[in-house]
């Protein structure tokens, strides 16, 4: 086309991309104040919606924090057939601490293996009648870190322990291993599994809210396309309302998330006999936090985005 | 100039809704569009603002081709169209202040000069003292004589309107089309479809009437 004549205006007060953002952003102000009721369903239905995906995060949290904690059980043993020097204790300490995973390391003597078994069977002393430091093994007790604590991994860690010269036997519990990580992988797949179905439900709950809302004003899109709006002009002030909406509903949500777990640490001892203060319930990492807030915010820009899509055709 | 050739366009492949429309609109000129509803004067109206692609032929405003618009040039030909309907499209949530700034705020017209424009044309249609009133507290001319100068607040090169005065009792009928005439006069090129040959009776006006598609005839609505 050869430019259609533009026609004659003033001087504008609010050029450039930040004059323009400034316009869009009051634009969608106005529009929320002018369309209280349809923003308030918008920003209850996202509140809801991620109250309830907040709230099987938390729980879902705990039970794992919880469950990983049963993990702490996981020690492995490794036993000498001749009680190290002193100096060698020190060696050997090192070329386990080299081993990747490897938390913490302690030495026990033979003696104070015995020292041990006594004090475990005190009151049947007549049992260890005869039995003497020479008897038991030196040892050295390591715990793994919480990143290598899987049956493999473990299995993987043994075999580098063996190979240490002076190790004669390892002991870890192989099959309370086995039965823990089984029980993790299916929590796991089991939460897996629940959140995905909770994330879908939230954004077909969201994305269908924010589409009615822009369907409601429909007339409002088709009006602005026909006096000449570009498709920016008709869109940005949706979107800046998506976002506004989407981190209302997040903060909304989380707040409320947050009264929910202090009502529960305060008053759950009433009802279950059990203070859950003390059982280590924890509320939701920074991060998670976080991400609640920019999964709101995505859910209102990226619900506006497709539902406008659909009845803009400027 | 307004030109269209060999225009055909159909909303379904059985049944053209306009059938070889070959018209010549000049630049200043009032021009009515008559006919039965389903006749095509919509249609018609729509080829213009670009609201619709005609399926065959061309049309031109000031000799560019409409079909050959890209999307990004379809807002600025709209910029110099003003479009009114019989049912207003009036935002009810927003003032008549509001509504009528809609096509500055487009233009990016700053705050200020948006007020006095709209306020300057409010006042020349007698709706001074509706600027702060919501669409719903008008009566329907009113309404209408909003969504009028909400169309020519930029005064714009072509006015086109489609069944503006359907709605409204004779007398606001006669200050619907006096606005219309008044618009023409400044230079506006006018486009007015109506089903109602009455009010094109002694408007010494040119009237194109359309039957199934097609153009019937041209008069120059003298009675």
């Amino acid at each position: 086309m050869a430019k259609a004549k533009a026609a004659v205006r003033p001087k504008l007060a609010q050029e450039g991309f930040w004059g323009r953002f400034g316009y869009f952003f009051s634009r969608a102000l106005a529009n929320l104040r002018q369309n209280v009721f349809v923003s308030v369903v918008t920003v209850g239905t996202i509140s809801l919606a991620l109250l309830i995906a907040a709230l099987f995060l938390l729980v879902y949290v705990n039970l794992e924090g919880m469950a990983s904690s049963w993990s702490d059980k996981v020690q492995i043993t490794a036993y000498f057939d001749r009680e190290p020097t002193p100096l060698a204790v020190a060696a050997l300490k090192g070329r386990v601490k080299a081993i990747p995973g490897t938390a913490k390391v302690v030495f026990v003597t033979k003696q104070e293996a015995e020292t041990r078994l006594r004090s475990r069977l005190k009151g049947q002393e007549s049992l260890l009648e005869g039995i003497t430091s020479e008897v038991l093994p030196a040892s050295l007790e390591i715990r793994l870190d919480r990143g290598h604590r899987e049956a493999a991994q473990v299995t993987r860690y043994v075999a580098s322990l063996k190979q240490i010269a002076g190790i004669t036997e390892v002991q870890y519990g192989e099959e309370w291993v086995q039965r823990f990580n089984t029980f993790m992988n299916f929590f796991r797949l089991v939460g897996a599994l629940l959140g995905g179905f909770l994330t879908i439900a939230v954004l077909f709950i969201v994305s269908n809210t924010i589409k009615l809302t822009i369907y409601a004003r429909k007339d409002e899109l088709e009006l602005l396309g026909l006096v000449g709006a570009t498709r920016l002009f008709i869109k940005a002030p949706f979107l800046i309302e998506g976002v506004l909406q989407g981190a209302a509903g997040a903060v909304i949500s989380l707040a409320a998330l947050g009264a929910c777990y202090f009502a529960f640490l305060h008053n759950a001892g009433n009802f279950l006999g059990v203070n859950p203060a003390g059982a280590g319930l924890t509320f939701l990492p920074a991060g998670h936090l976080a991400g609640i807030l920019c999964g709101g915010i995505l859910l209102g820009f990226i619900g506006s985005l497709t539902s406008l899509r659909r009845f803009i055709n400027v | 100039m307004i030109q269209l050739h060999n225009v055909g366009m159909s909303y379904q492949a059985e049944t053209p809704a306009l059938s070889d429309i070959n018209l010549k609109i000049p630049k200043g000129d009032f021009v009515f569009l008559t006919g039965q509803s389903g006749a095509g004067k919509s249609t018609l109206l729509k080829l213009l603002y670009a609201g619709l692609t005609p399926t065959s032929g061309q049309v031109l405003i000031d000799g560019v081709n409409l079909s050959r618009l890209s999307r990004a040039q379809i807002p600025l030909l709209r910029r110099s169209i003003g479009v009114v309907f019989q049912d207003y499209k009036l935002l009810p949530n927003r003032t008549v202040l509001e509504n009528v700034a809609i096509t500055l705020e487009v233009l990016g017209w700053g705050k200020r000069d948006i007020g006095k424009k709209v306020y300057h044309i409010l006042k020349s249609m007698g709706l001074e003292d509706k600027v702060n009133s919501t669409p719903l507290r008008l009566s329907g001319g009113e309404q209408q004589r909003v969504a009028l100068a909400r169309a020519l607040v930029n005064d714009p090169k072509i006015l086109v309107a489609d069944e503006p005065t359907g709605n409204l009792d004779e007398e606001n009928k006669e200050q619907i089309l006096a606005i219309f005439k008044e618009a023409n006069i400044r230079g506006t090129t006018v486009v007015v479809a109506t089903h109602d040959r009455r009010v094109t009776v002694n408007s010494h006006r040119r009237v194109i009437h359309l039957e199934k598609g097609r153009i019937l005839e041209a008069s120059d609505g003298q009675s």
